[in-house]
């Protein structure tokens, strides 16, 4: 049920025009608190924190914290263990309460109740009651989140299809292995098609099958509008599925944009052509470096907005284009640079 | 429906499914099968004439009753005290509380289901144990309904005290504590007694401020008074022992008493809902 996107993250819609905090200001303060469904409430960033700390005794765990998150994009909350990174979800939950700057979630102050009726969120520690049915479990959620009680059966139904547990809908929970728990969870998450989804570490339980399910189904959230907060440390889960990302550590922001902005425009580019002799090279050094890689041809550092123009003159020298493969450097890669960099 | 309900229904559902109430339910039934036992050799002893069996049956039964209380506050204290902090140890909360509900819903609504479970406890308890009484002796106390609310009111103040507890210390030390207080308010209502009997007001003062500070034991007292029948009350008036059997009560609580416990409970559950809220999770 849930659509496919490419999986190579230049491909993946991007939205550059948010900076960090970008001409916010303490303007945050005269938002409206609206989370009734109003115009306003609707057009306001799913998230919007300015300056946001959290203390505990000596130990900074949040440390002035800036990032807006528009409705409808896959937002990548990454770093290190210990960055920060729960303790800033907690906040925008309103679980904790941050002791300095100020923030609101879908256009209502921190912890507001009419907002939570709009989050579905998968804790980083989860447990669901173990003598409840993942059924009753769900039809439980159902209830607090005020749902109408006769779209209960198809909510529990196609939370569980979504998570692949309809054959174990029966069963208690506390039968469960803990990958299937943060199945049932991330299928806790979805009930009443929440505006804003915050998944805090969803695969840290599952194998590779469940992981690759999760993708699908953030995929498939951004699909219907919905905005995702992805906490994670798990990089290649960012690269796959993030339009843009914000990398923390320390508590502390170390960059944020999209994944085009944050690996860079220019990468590398593998060729395979034929029917071209040495001399037909020549000339073309301004798309980059070139090398030798036995039967390839390396072009590093090339903008990647000219790979199409550079097959384009290959072709027309009478090259026969065999193969290009664009290359560019891991999120993973970079990361490690960005903290090395501090 | 309303989230406080909801939460009331999850915990009564949790623990017949954990068969709390089964274990609870076959202990007392062999319990009660033993004292039927005691109770009827007791009424029908060649040993004691029929006005000291009349005597004895009423005070059996009340020491009997003081076991069950103790049962009840045990059970108060063990229920009680991990449903906030062992909730959240093992991550159950984290998934509820950041649902569109108050924090205040949620405890209001664990209090509730754990009341209604301790409640249901102390009725069947007490239907039980007096029926039982009243079949094989003929003695029925002279107000059982609120001999037995005042029962449930002495485990209902021990779960409220524990659930205030869960919202900040650890599941161990939260029912350790509730059982500690619960031992210490009765001492302090048995060193009131002595204080009584020997006419010394520190240990007289000690009872009577112990009351107030935890009301558990001026709750069993008025319990006691309630299972007592008229010529247990005229048999100590007459052997002028009344200050000092910590198994007798002289009277009815007062009502400026009763007022008092109203409050602590007003005052205990509003620390437990502030607390609660308050808490960084």
């Amino acid at each position: 049920m849930w659509q496919t996107n490419s999986a190579d993250p230049a491909a993946v819609g991007v939205d550059s025009r948010q900076a960090v905090g970008g001409g916010v200001g303490r303007s945050v303060t005269v938002h409206p608190v609206l989370a009734d469904g109003s115009p306003h409430a609707a057009m306001s960033p799913a998230i919007h924190a300015v300056g946001l700390s959290k203390r505990f005794g000596d130990t900074v765990a949040v440390d002035s914290l800036s990032i807006t998150v528009q409705r409808g994009e896959v937002f990548g909350f990454l770093g290190p263990n210990g960055a920060g990174k729960t303790t800033m979800v907690k906040l925008l939950l309103g679980l904790a309460r941050p002791t300095g700057g100020e923030a609101l979630v879908l256009g209502a102050p921190l912890g507001d109740r009419e907002a939570r009726r709009q989050i579905g969120y998968l804790p980083e520690l989860f447990r669901y009651q173990p003598l409840l049915t993942a059924r009753e479990v769900l039809r439980l959620h159902c209830r607090l989140l005020a749902l109408p009680k006769q779209t209960w059966r198809q909510e529990e139904h196609s939370a569980l299809q979504t998570v692949d547990l309809v054959a174990r809908g029966d069963d208690r929970v506390g039968t469960f292995s803990k990958g299937m728990q943060q199945r049932l969870g991330l299928g806790v998450a979805l009930l009443g098609s929440p505006a804003l989804v915050v998944l805090d570490e969803p695969t840290s339980a599952l194998d590779p099958v469940g992981r690759h399910d999760v993708r699908e189904i953030i995929r498939g959230l951004r699909e219907r509008g919905s905005t995702v907060f992805l906490n994670t440390h798990l990089l290649q889960e960012a690269e796959h599925v993030c339009d843009r990302v914000a990398v923390i550590d320390k508590g502390r922001t170390v960059v944020t944009g999209s994944l085009a902005e944050l690996l860079g425009r220019h990468g590398r580019v593998r060729l395979k052509v034929g029917g071209l002799g040495e001399g037909s090279w020549s000339g073309l050094d301004g798309f980059g470096h070139w090398h030798r890689d036995g039967e390839w041809t390396v072009v590093e550092g090339i903008d990647r907005s000219r790979i199409a123009e550079l097959v384009g003159e290959l072709v027309s020298r009478g090259g026969q284009i065999e193969a290009v493969i664009p290359e560019h450097q891991s999120l993973e890669a970079r990361f490690l640079e960005l903290l090395r960099e501090r | 429906m309303n989230p406080t309900l909801t939460i009331a229904g999850l915990t009564i559902r949790e623990a017949v499914r954990r068969r709390l109430l089964l274990a609870f339910v076959a202990i007392t039934v062999v319990i009660v099968g033993v004292s039927a036992w005691g109770f009827d050799r007791l009424s029908h002893s060649n040993s004691l004439t029929s006005g000291e069996a009349n005597l004895a049956v009423p005070q059996a039964l009340i020491l009997f009753m003081f076991m069950f209380s103790f049962v009840l506050a045990l059970s108060a204290s063990a229920i009680a005290s991990p449903s906030i902090s062992s909730e959240l140890e093992s991550g159950v909360l984290m998934t509820i509380v950041p649902r569109p509900i108050r924090r205040t819903e949620v405890l209001l609504g664990k209090w509730l289901g754990l009341a209604t479970l301790l409640a249901g406890y102390a009725g069947g308890v007490c239907a039980l144990e007096f029926g039982v009484v009243a079949l094989v002796s003929g003695f029925v106390p002279p107000s059982p309904v609120l001999a037995g609310v005042y029962l449930f009111a002495e485990g209902a103040l021990l779960l409220t005290l524990a659930l205030l507890l869960s919202t900040r210390v650890p599941v161990i030390a939260a029912g350790v504590v509730g059982v500690a207080v619960f031992g210490a308010g009765w001492l302090a209502g048995v060193v009131g007694t002595l204080g009584t009997t020997f006419n010394i007001g520190a240990l007289r003062t000690v009872g009577n401020v112990g009351r107030f500070v935890l009301p558990t034991d001026g709750l069993w007292h008025a319990a006691i008074y309630y299972l007592q029948p008229a010529s247990l009350i005229a048999q100590h008036l007459a052997d002028g022992t009344h200050g000092g059997d910590p198994f007798y009560a002289q009277g009815a609580p007062s009502w400026a008493y009763l007022l008092w416990v109203f409050c602590w409970f007003g005052i205990v559950l509003a620390a437990a809902l502030a607390s609660f809220e308050r808490r960084e999770l």
